[in-house]
C-alpha cells in the first residue's frame, strides 16, 4: 500500500518543519546535565540488580519451582533494560556528555551475543541514517522476512510466519550476525578470508556470552547446573522475544512506509526528519512501557533525535506531535496489542504474493527548476 | 606470564570492570578493578584564595615523583571535569597526597573544589606525567614559581627535606600579594632549617610590604646559574616562557611546565594546529572548517558514517583545545570523551584521539 496519510510538503514547508524540530532539540540540550546522569546512574543500578535477584532466584529455583520461574523472568527484564534503556541509547551516545567512560557510546558493551562495534555500523550509521530506504536499511525485514509490497516476492517467504518466530527467539543471534552479511558470503562476494577475519570479534564475543550464561553460573550450581542453564536460556529467549516485538512495532506497523533510494539524493534536513515520521510508529503504555521499551515507544521522538537521551522523549513528544498535526504529517501511534497486530499481519500478508496498490505517491516534489 | 592471568579473561566475561566496581562501589566507593579512585580525607584553608586537600588514592595508584603532576577528575552536578594539579606528598606517605586548589576566577572546578569538596568525597586520578623532577637533572636548582606554579616546588621540597636536604635549592616565589601565598609558613621554616634552601619571596602587587618586586627579569637569575645550575619554572604559560628565554641567556639548563590559559578563539580560516595523539601526527587546518573535511582534505579517512551529526561514529576524544559545534555556534574548551568530528570545526589547537 503506498496512499500516505502524510501530506506533501513544499520544500519551502519541509524547511520551516525542520526549523521548528530543531527548535525541540534545542530545548532539549539546553537542559541536558545531572537528572539525565541521575537517571541513567538508576537505569545502571536496576539492570545490575535485577540481574543479581534473577540469577539469586533461579540458584534457589533447584529448591523451589516459583523461584526458578520469577528468577528467569527478573533476570529477563535485568537484560531487556541493558540492551534497550541503558546499552541502546548509551552507544547512540546519548550520554557521552556526561563524560564517564563507563557510559561512553564508542566504548559501552552490552549483553547480548552481538557486538557493540557490529551495532554501532548498522545501527547507528546505517539504520538510522537511511530508515526505511529499500536496499539500503538492512533492518526492513533483514534479510529474511519481506514485510512491505514493494519487496519483490520470492517462493521462499511463503515460510517466513516460521523464521519470524525462530528470529524472535533467537533475536540476539540474529543481531549479532546482521552486519556479517552471509548473503554476501554465500553468493560469493565475499570471500572466507574476509569473513574469517570479520568473524574474529563476534566469535569472542559469542564465546564469552555463552561461557557466562551456559558454563559459569550453571557449573556454579553443581548437580543442578541444568535448572541454571534452563533459567538463563529463558531470560535470554524473553529478551529476544521482547525485543523483536518492540522494534518491529517500530517500523512495520500497517502505515509505516518505505521509500526508494531516490529520495537520498540532495536530501534536506527538512526532509530526512520527514521520512524518519513516516518510517517509524509510536506505542502508547504509560510510564511503564516507555522503561521496559527503552523508550522506544517513542520511535518517532527516537528517529528524529537519536543523541537525546530517550527518557526526554515523551515530554518532547507534546510538542512533535503538535507540529505534526500543524503541517498534515500522519503520526502513526497505538497500543502494543493493535500495532503488534499489524506487524503480524504485515508477516502474514506479505509471505504471499502482493503487489503495490494505487498509484505511486511520489514521496518527494521535484526539485525546483 | 603469571600463574593466574589466563584467568582474566574468563573472570572479565562473567564480572566485567564496570560490574565490578558498581558491586564493590558499593562497600566502598574509592574501590575499583582499575581506575585510581581517592577519597578526600581533609582540607584547610592556606591562602586568602586557596585550599589544601589532603587525597588518599586506592591500590590502583602507581605513584608519582615530587615535581609532577596528575589528572585530577571530578563529578560536578553529574557532569565529570578533569583538571591538572601537581601533588606533593604528607609526611613522606605515598599513600597521603595533597593537592593546592588555587580559586580562579568564574573556574568550576577550582571553585567546587574549594567550597564543595567535603571529607569523603571521591575523585578520579591519572597516572602522573611530566620531566620536571629533581630526579630529571643533577647539581644546584634555581625554582621559580608564579602563582600555584609553586606546587610543584612544595613538593620537591618536601621530599628532600626528608632526606635532609643533600641538593642546593633556590626558590623564588612570585605572588600579587602577600595574602596570596601558599604554604608560606611551611616554606619559610625549611629555609631556616636547611642551609641548601634558600626562599625568596617576591610580591607584585603590595607596595607596602617589604617583598615588594618585580616581575621576572634578568636580573633575578643573575649569579645563580652558576656551578651547573639547572633552571625549572612552573607558572602560567607567559612567565615559564621568560624563563625559558632567561635561562637560555645565562646558558643554564631548563625545565618548565606552564599551565596556559584559555586562549583568543581562533578566527574562520586562520591556521590552526590539530595533534593526533595516537597516530603522533601533527596538521595544520583552518578554523571554523568542520575537522571531517578538514582532515580529509590532507589525505586521512577518519571514521565516518552518515555526516550529519546523528551516528555517532565519527566521534572520537578531545583532550585539549577549543571546539565548536556547526550547527549551533557553541564552543566547547573542556576535553570531550567523543567529539563529533562532522559537525565540530577548531578554534584553537586541538589535540584529538585519533
Amino acid at each position: 500500500m503506498s496512499t500516505s496519510l502524510s501530506r506533501k510538503l513544499s520544500p519551502a514547508e519541509l524547511e520551516r518543519f525542520a526549523a521548528e524540530l530543531d527548535a525541540v532539540r534545542a530545548k532539549a540540550v539546553a537542559d541536558l546535565g545531572e537528572k539525565d546522569a541521575r537517571y541513567i546512574r538508576r537505569i545502571v543500578a536496576a539492570v545490575r540488580w535485577t540481574g543479581f535477584g534473577g540469577r539469586a532466584l533461579i540458584y534457589l529455583g533447584i529448591l523451589f519451582p516459583w523461584a526458578w520461574l520469577a528468577g528467569a523472568l527478573m533476570l529477563g527484564l535485568s537484560k531487556i533494560l541493558d540492551n534497550m534503556e541503558l546499552g541502546h541509547n548509551v552507544i547512540h551516545g546519548q550520554y557521552d556528555f556526561l563524560g564517564d567512560p563507563a557510559l561512553n557510546g564508542k566504548t559501552f558493551e552490552w549483553d547480548i551475543v552481538g557486538t557493540s562495534d557490529n551495532w554501532r555500523q548498522t545501527h547507528n550509521y546505517m539504520h538510522h541514517t537511511y530508515t526505511n530506504i529499500k536496499g539500503v536499511d538492512d533492518d526492513v525485514g533483514y534479510g529474511v522476512l519481506r514485510l512491505f509490497p514493494e519487496q519483490r516476492w520470492k517462493p521462499h517467504y511463503l515460510l517466513q510466519p516460521f523464521y519470524a518466530v525462530i528470529f524472535a527467539l533467537l533475536f540476539q543471534w540474529g543481531v549479532a550476525i546482521q552486519e556479517l552479511r552471509l548473503g554476501q558470503l554465500f553468493n560469493g562476494r565475499k570471500s572466507w578470508a574476509t569473513f574469517r577475519e570479520e568473524f574474529a570479534p563476534v566469535g569472542r564475543k559469542m564465546r564469552s556470552q555463552v561461557f557466562k550464561d551456559y558454563v559459569v553460573f550453571p557449573l556454579l550450581a553443581g548437580p543442578f547446573f541444568l535448572t541454571v542453564a534452563a533459567g538463563n536460556l529463558l531470560a535470554n529467549g524473553i529478551r529476544n522475544v521482547w525485543t523483536f516485538s518492540i522494534i518491529f512495532c517500530g517500523h512495520f506497523t500497517r502505515d509505516a512506509e518505505i521509500f526508494p533510494k531516490s529520495v537520498l539524493k540532495d536530501e534536506t534536513r527538512g526532509h530526512w526528519y520527514y521520512r524518519q515520521i513516516r518510517g517509524s510508529s509510536n506505542l502508547t503504555g504509560g510510564r511503564l512501557m516507555n522503561l521496559l521499551s527503552g523508550n522506544l515507544s517513542h520511535q518517532i521522538e527516537h528517529h528524529l533525535y537519536p543523541d537525546i537521551p530517550a527518557w526526554r522523549y515523551a515530554g518532547m513528544a507534546v510538542e512533535v506531535r503538535e507540529i505534526c498535526q500543524r503541517y498534515g504529517v500522519h503520526y502513526n501511534t497505538g497500543s502494543f496489542w493493535s500495532q503488534a497486530w499489524q506487524v503480524t499481519w504485515r508477516i502474514l500478508r506479505h509471505a504471499f504474493p502482493s503487489r503495490v496498490t494505487g498509484s505511486p505517491v511520489a514521496v518527494r516534489e521535484p526539485a525546483a527548476a | 606470564m603469571s600463574a593466574t592471568a589466563w584467568l582474566q579473561p574468563l573472570v572479565d566475561a562473567v564480572l566485567p570492570p564496570d560490574v565490578h566496581d558498581f558491586w564493590a562501589g558499593r562497600i566502598n566507593p574509592a574501590w575499583s578493578r582499575t581506575r585510581v579512585l581517592a577519597r578526600v580525607a581533609a582540607r584547610r584553608t592556606i591562602s586568602c584564595d586557596a585550599v589544601a586537600l589532603e587525597l588518599v588514592p586506592n591500590r590502583n595508584h602507581r605513584g608519582l615523583l615530587p615535581g609532577q603532576h596528575l589528572n585530577v577528575t571530578v563529578e560536578i552536578g553529574g557532569i565529570r571535569h578533569v583538571r591538572s594539579y601537581s601533588p606533593s606528598l604528607l609526611a613522606g606517605d605515598p599513600r597521603r597526597l595533597e593537592i593546592t586548589v588555587k580559586r580562579v576566577e568564574g573556574g568550576l572546578v577550582s571553585n567546587w573544589l574549594c567550597d564543595g569538596a567535603a571529607i569523603g568525597d571521591v575523585v578520579e586520578l591519572g597516572g602522573a606525567y611530566g620531566d620536571m623532577t629533581t630526579d630529571a637533572v643533577s647539581g644546584p636548582l634555581v625554582c621559580l614559581a608564579a602563582g600555584s606554579g609553586i606546587t610543584p616546588f612544595l613538593a620537591m621540597a618536601r621530599a628532600q627535606a626528608l632526606v635532609g636536604m643533600p641538593r642546593v635549592l633556590t626558590l623564588l616565589y612570585w605572588a600579587g600579594r602577600r595574602d596570596e601565598l601558599c604554604h608560606i609558613d611551611e616554606l619559610q621554616a625549611l629555609a631556616a632549617r636547611f642551609p641548601n634552601f634558600c626562599l625568596r619571596v617576591v610580591l607584585t602587587r603590595d607596595s607596602a610590604d617589604a617583598d615588594q618586586g618585580e616581575r621576572l627579569q634578568a636580573a633575578h637569575l643573575a649569579g645563580l646559574a652558576e656551578a651547573g645550575a639547572t633552571v625549572l619554572a612552573c607558572g602560567p604559560a607567559g612567565f615559564v616562557a621568560t624563563a625559558r628565554e632567561l635561562a637560555a641567556a645565562t646558558g643554564a639548563g631548563f625545565l618548565g611546565e606552564a599551565f596556559s590559559l584559555p586562549e583568543a578563539d581562533a578566527v574562520s580560516g586562520a591556521p590552526v594546529r590539530v595533534t593526533l595523539a595516537r597516530s603522533r601526527r601533527e596538521l595544520v587546518v583552518p578554523a571554523g572548517q568542520t575537522l571531517l573535511t578538514a582532515l580529509e582534505a590532507q589525505g586521512l579517512k577518519p571514521a565516518s558514517g552518515c555526516r550529519m551529526g546523528i551516528c555517532n561514529t565519527c566521534a572520537c576524544g578531545k583532550l585539549e583545545g577549543t571546539s565548536e559545534d556547526a550547527r549551533t555556534g557553541e564552543r566547547q574548551h573542556e576535553p570531550s570523551l567523543a567529539l563529533r568530528i562532522c559537525i565540530s570545526s577548531a578554534r584553537s589547537d586541538l589535540v584529538l584521539d585519533l
